[in-house]
């Protein structure tokens, strides 16, 4: 007998162990991530049609760094030489091209590739990417523009290096002031330069050189902890991030409201069931709520999907606005159902172990049921109480399946501009860390970046709930009665 | 059979009291008189019915799931049983204080103001007086004058804990006061206070007490009744009660043959 606690102790502690030993080690590929940058840089006319947008220009440069899976073709592209003059007239007002070599003072007109906007080129944090530019004779004005935008999604805020576009070398028959922009403080923007028109196929190789340096600022752990501070949740994205806060928030919108929804119903069951409720109904009663904890919460789930959803829906969707019945408030409400049972019955023990004899005090003093219970019990059950509700606190936190099938998986961060828009927030589909750790987990690579992330999450709600329910506990021990 | 004093009048008088835990008789057919500003002590062996008849005299049994009462019971010439009667104004006559302390979850103050803030409405300067007279009254003022409005009344020792619950009791002024073992739970010194404390209650409030201490109830009381099996033996002055009593089972209780 004695040997069988000892085992089962054992086996609880290992479990727990091995999980954290587990979730630590393999977040740790989140921490071998590699931060991508993508920019765009074109020589453009003074005035032109893609001055507002350079994405739509089609001899624009686009660098980027660390993007796996560039295909074949881009590479074949990449090599197509750059057109002579001849090639280019008529067409083409301006050429921009790739130097292979690095040595700016003689670039070879046959190593000069052309660049082509669908075509990525890679480059890698550390080093310097070059772009070449000129313009063919027909262009006319004296001006020209080097402009630069990000690439779509790419947010050089959150990338722990320094971008700088600089201008290395100017044709030797213009004057022009040295030119370095930090592409952090200035992510998008256009400059004229003086034109350099190429006259001859010779001449082309004098062009204006800039360069796209991007230099290490911080390490990636540091930036790795940073990201996920940030405020996005796009781990598929072609600039992936992997800011936790809208999955956490969602956790404690939901927890928030469901403790709220839950708690006056379950404590006011638990005040009758200890304080005023004939034992034989409190027989029957406590084991049935008890039993209402056991229901698997993906009957709760689809209970809430195929009744509560449509029903908010169709009352709520004219008054309010509600797209969907998938929806914070939806998936709340029913989370308050799981969480009823369980602040129920904790709460029910805690305000029982309230001595009788305090309640015999307040009674021969001439209090009321009523003041009794606010003025006694209630205050003497209060580390309990607290206790049930940390307790339904981590029960909702941990909760996967109700937010799965009821979220609507995308994520809500609240807006609060006045009465409406933050009612609103209510009928807003949500999405929470653990049903993003459940509906991810199979679709990513294993080992991978956004698998490692995943396993940070995971380690985040196991400490996070660790945290409450020890807390909970605590205070569902200490009583004041018996301080 | 009941012997009575007339020395004072009578202010609580039981006739034909029965009182039934579903089916089972917990006192039968109990006829008492308590006289005024006196010590009346309530003794006999555990589950006698003592704590039942004290706790019946101002309605605690009320919750009681499947009581029953019956008889007549009059305090100060009021039924507690009648309808319509004054619970409020019951409590504010008899006064209870319970074998385990039982201070509430609040400071020292809140716990004595309590009654007097809900039973007279005061506040202020004048529920302050009557906190610390009563505080004064239980013996307990000098031990927590400094700082009794900020210590919690479960942060003091047990029989501190007693006396604010005698203080608390005080507060609102009970003519009569029911003690249910209110020593069981006390070391000596702390059992020695509260029999001082009942003496000097004594002269002005009439006081019941259940004690299974024979030499307390000896030391404290005018009156003693013996209790057995939900019966009232014996009821009369303490001095014959325990040296001259006319039952049998008397004798043999008042003098440690069982019990």
């Amino acid at each position: 007998m004695e040997a069988l606690i000892y085992a089962s102790g054992g086996v609880v502690i290992v479990t727990i162990l091995a999980v954290v030993y587990y979730l630590t080690h393999e977040s740790k590929y989140a921490y071998e991530r590699k931060f991508d940058y993508g920019y765009r840089v074109a020589l453009q006319p003074v005035s032109g049609q893609y001055e507002k947008d350079l994405s739509l220009d089609p001899y624009a440069t686009l660098v980027t760094a660390n993007k796996e899976g560039l295909d074949g073709l881009d590479e074949k592209e990449e090599t197509v030489p750059m057109p002579t003059l001849e090639e280019l007239s008529g067409g083409a007002t301006f050429g921009t091209g790739t130097p292979l070599s690095g040595d700016l003072a003689k670039v070879d007109p046959s190593k000069l590739y052309r660049d082509d906007w669908r075509a990525q080129k890679p480059a890698n944090v550390g080093q310097r990417f070059l772009v070449f530019g000129f313009a063919t004779p027909e262009y006319k004005s004296d001006k020209m523009a080097i402009a630069w935008a990000p690439d779509a999604s790419f947010n050089s805020e959150l990338a722990p290096f320094d971008l700088h576009l600089r201008l290395v070398r100017a044709p030797s028959s213009v004057t022009v002031q040295p030119i370095d922009i930090d592409l952090k403080r200035q992510p998008e923007g256009r400059m004229e330069l003086p034109s350099y028109v190429a006259t001859s196929d010779e001449a082309r190789t004098e062009g204006y050189v800039f360069a796209l340096e991007a230099t290490p600022t911080s390490s990636t752990a540091a930036a790795v902890s940073g990201g996920i501070f940030r405020s996005e949740w796009d781990p598929t994205g072609s600039y992936p991030k992997f800011g936790f806060v809208p999955l956490l928030m969602g956790t404690f919108l939901i927890t928030l409201l469901a403790i709220l929804f839950a708690s006056p119903f379950a404590i006011a069951t638990a005040v009758y069931l200890s304080e005023s409720a004939p034992s034989r109904v409190r027989e029957w009663v406590k084991p049935v709520i008890e039993l209402l904890a056991s229901v698997p919460t993906v009957v709760l789930g689809y209970f809430g999907l195929m009744l509560v959803a449509p029903f908010l829906q169709n009352t709520l969707a004219k008054a309010v606005g509600m797209d969907s019945g998938r929806a914070l408030l939806t998936t709340s409400l029913i989370m308050a159902v799981l969480l009823i049972p369980t602040i129920t019955s904790v709460a029910e023990d805690a305000l029982r172990a309230v001595p009788q004899s305090m309640r015999d005090g307040g009674e021969a003093l001439g209090l009321t049921l009523k003041e009794r219970l606010r003025k006694i019990v209630l205050p003497a059950a209060k580390g309990g109480l607290t206790a049930a509700i940390l307790l339904g606190m981590a029960r909702a936190i941990g909760e996967t399946m109700i937010v799965w099938i009821l979220g609507g998986g995308a994520p809500l961060l609240p807006t609060f501009h006045g009465v409406k828009d933050t009612v609103g927030n209510l009928m807003k589909p949500v999405t929470a860390a653990p049903d993003t750790v459940a509906r991810e987990m199979g679709n990513v690579d294993f080992q991978g970046v956004h698998y490692g992330h995943l396993f940070l999450l995971g380690l985040t709600l196991f400490v996070l709930t660790l945290v409450i329910n020890i807390v909970g506990y605590r205070l569902g021990r200490r009583n004041a009665w018996q301080s | 059979m009941i012997e009575t004093a007339t020395s004072t009048p009578v202010v609580i008088g039981v006739r034909g009291l029965n009182v039934f835990y579903g089916e089972k008789q917990a006192l039968k057919n109990i006829s008492a008189e308590i006289h005024e500003k006196k010590v009346t002590t309530l003794i006999g062996p555990s589950g006698c019915g003592k704590s039942t008849f004290l706790r019946t005299l101002n309605r605690m049994n009320d919750r009681i799931e499947g009581i029953r009462i019956e008889g007549d019971i009059q305090i100060a010439g009021e039924d507690p049983y009648a309808k319509g009667a004054d619970l409020l104004a019951l409590r504010r006559r008899v006064g209870m204080v319970f074998q385990k302390p039982n201070p509430f979850p609040m400071t020292i103050y809140e716990n004595v103001a309590m009654g007097p803030k809900m039973h007279y409405g005061l506040r202020g300067k004048q529920l302050d007086e009557v906190v610390e007279e009563a505080l004064r009254e239980a013996a307990l003022w000098d031990e927590v004058k400094d700082d009794f409005r900020k210590k919690n009344g479960l942060n003091l020792s047990g029989g501190q804990q007693q006396r604010l619950c005698i203080a608390r009791m005080l507060a609102v002024r009970p003519e009569i006061i029911l003690m249910d073992e209110p020593c069981s739970a006390l070391d000596p010194i702390s059992t020695a206070k509260v029999e001082e404390l009942i003496g000097q209650l004594s002269g002005a409030h009439t006081l019941l007490v259940v004690t299974h201490n024979l030499q307390q109830a000896e030391r404290i009381s005018d009156y003693t009744a013996f209790f057995m099996f939900g019966e009232l033996v014996e009821h009369g002055h303490s001095k014959a009660i325990f040296t001259d009593p006319v039952h049998r089972s008397t004798q043999d209780y008042v003098s440690g043959r069982f019990g």
